[in-house]
């Protein structure tokens, strides 16, 4: 996992992305959505920014024992295409 | 092997002259697997190993370790060796001074050399508003007592020479601060040395043994699910570092706790050039601690690679900003070869302090949460926990490492960043 593939720009080096956060939110309660997170070995979504790119919030599938990138979505649409 | 362990010392270095091979016998025995135990300690890395070695010494109870791969196979085998106490906040700094203080002892305590080194830790200033900084955190350390020195360029040129710190270049190294107690210890000799310790206190550390499922009834923990079978336990602790986000889905407990890489890697071995352990933020590379090993490699790491992963391979992008950050400071090491890169998961909390509590039920304990700090914490972790575990109250110095403390608005966030690993 060395690049991300951003929805309008490409292919980008892994560099330009900040990862941001794992989804779903561990509870409704402010501090489980802040302080708490749900852990998985194999499929995590999560959000990030291509920050030196775009700056688009994207919604990223990986699976976190391997390094694959499963899906990549611009986070706007709530992970619709 | 059968029998007492071994005590080493002078006459015995003499009497294995004269023995041969013979002497030299393995540090601890494979031990089968019991029935039922007072303590079981999940993972034997270093928390995990001293915890139990604390267990069973400190308390006097009948204590499995239960581990998946092998012992020292994680983290307690992959850092930098890194043992230093200049931390700023109180709840902090008094524990980990706690654990240098117990490093400076460990060998004898253990009877096995770790290698305790105090050969100073660094913490480079490039700017008057460091020095502002370290000059800050040094007045919290000297206020509890432990050593910190604040040194300017003249005292800093003959501490590490290595830097030529007057040399012409765009960010001017001005001063450092220094702990001069601080340094490193052998990282596998912390492992074997409490394996050794531990085993012969009677403690059965069992490898390949895969623990599946937490057993409770009636709100109580009864024993843990293994790939060898129930055992049976009155109290369990979970020392498992980068897996800990994994306890929590298995007691369906989510935790403030996110599993991180940090990367690290050794050049080819060079006669000896840096005599202490240097840490400098790069103003464009970030953040790189350096040292040279006892075999002379230059040993560097630096921060997270920035994203959940279990997969222990280090981003190229980060090696690129360690080494490009290291070669700005030390010049002279521009033409080394890096001979090996490698990467551990950290377990990092929400506020970069560690979790040390019982955890959904009374007799479940982590001892958890200890970012990429947890080495360098070992001795005092392994015997905080260990009271822990045996009277149900932590001591003193490890009350601030309570799960609740997110929940309560008492965090114990040193760098100041917030609910977040890895913001930067």
């Amino acid at each position: 996992m060395s690049r991300l593939i951003c929805p309008f720009c490409g292919p980008r080096e892994l560099r330009e992305f900040d990862f941001h956060k794992t989804l779903p939110n561990a509870g409704e309660t402010p501090f489980e959505r802040v302080y708490l997170r749900v852990d998985s070995l194999t499929h995590s979504v999560e959000h990030w920014q291509h920050v030196r790119g775009c700056r688009a919030w994207l919604q990223v599938e990986r699976n976190p024992s391997t390094g694959a990138v499963l899906a990549i979505r611009l986070a706007a649409t709530g992970g619709a295409a | 092997m059968k029998g007492p362990t071994p005590r080493y010392s002078a006459l015995a270095l003499i009497r294995a002259r004269f023995q041969g091979a013979r002497y030299w016998k393995p540090l601890w025995t494979g031990r089968s697997l019991q029935p039922s135990y007072d303590v079981v300690v999940v993972g034997a890395g270093g928390h995990g190993l001293a915890t139990a070695y604390h267990l069973a010494r400190d308390h006097g109870l009948k204590v499995a370790i239960l581990e998946r791969q092998l012992v020292g196979y994680g983290n307690v085998g992959r850092n930098t060796t890194i043992v230093r106490s200049n931390y700023l906040l109180p709840e902090n700094h008094y524990f980990y001074e706690d654990a240098l203080r117990r490093w400076e002892t460990l060998s004898r305590d253990l009877n096995y050399n770790v290698m305790y080194s105090p050969r100073g830790v660094a913490d480079l200033c490039l700017s008057d508003g460091d020095m502002i900084d370290a000059s800050r955190r040094g007045n919290a350390m000297r206020l509890a007592g432990i050593d910190a020195e604040l040194m300017e360029i003249d005292a800093l040129e003959r501490f590490a020479p290595e830097l030529i710190p007057r040399q012409d270049r765009r960010f001017p190294v001005v001063g450092a601060l220094v702990q001069r107690r601080g340094g490193t210890v052998r990282h596998d000799a912390v492992a074997w040395g409490y394996a050794r310790a531990a085993t012969a206190l009677g403690v059965d550390i069992i490898e390949r043994c895969e623990v599946q499922g937490l057993r409770t009834e009636a709100g109580v923990a009864t024993g843990v699910e293994t790939s060898l079978g129930f055992v049976k336990a009155n109290r369990v602790v979970f020392a498992t570092a980068g897996h800990t986000g994994m306890v929590g889905k298995m007691i369906g407990m989510p935790l403030p706790i996110e599993t991180h890489l940090l990367q690290a890697m050794v050049t080819e071995p060079i006669k000896p050039l840096i005599g202490s352990v240097l840490i400098y933020v790069h103003p464009g590379h970030g953040e790189v601690y350096i040292l040279q090993s006892d075999r002379g490699g230059i040993v560097m790491g630096g921060f997270l690679d920035g994203f959940p992963s279990y997969t222990r391979e280090g981003q190229w992008h980060r090696l690129e900003e360690v080494v490009t950050s290291a070669v700005d400071l030390l010049p002279q090491i521009g033409s080394l070869r890096i001979l090996r890169q490698w990467a551990g998961t950290n377990d990092m909390t929400m506020d970069g302090s560690p979790i040390m509590d019982s955890v959904k039920y009374n007799n479940v304990f982590l001892n958890a949460g200890w970012c990429y700090g947890g080495f360098k914490t070992i001795p005092a972790s392994g015997a905080a926990c260990a009271t822990l575990v045996a009277t149900g109250q932590a001591p003193d110095i490890a009350r601030g490492f309570r799960l609740s403390r997110f929940a309560t608005g008492h965090m114990l966030d040193e760098r100041g960043g917030g609910p977040f690993p890895v913001r930067l």
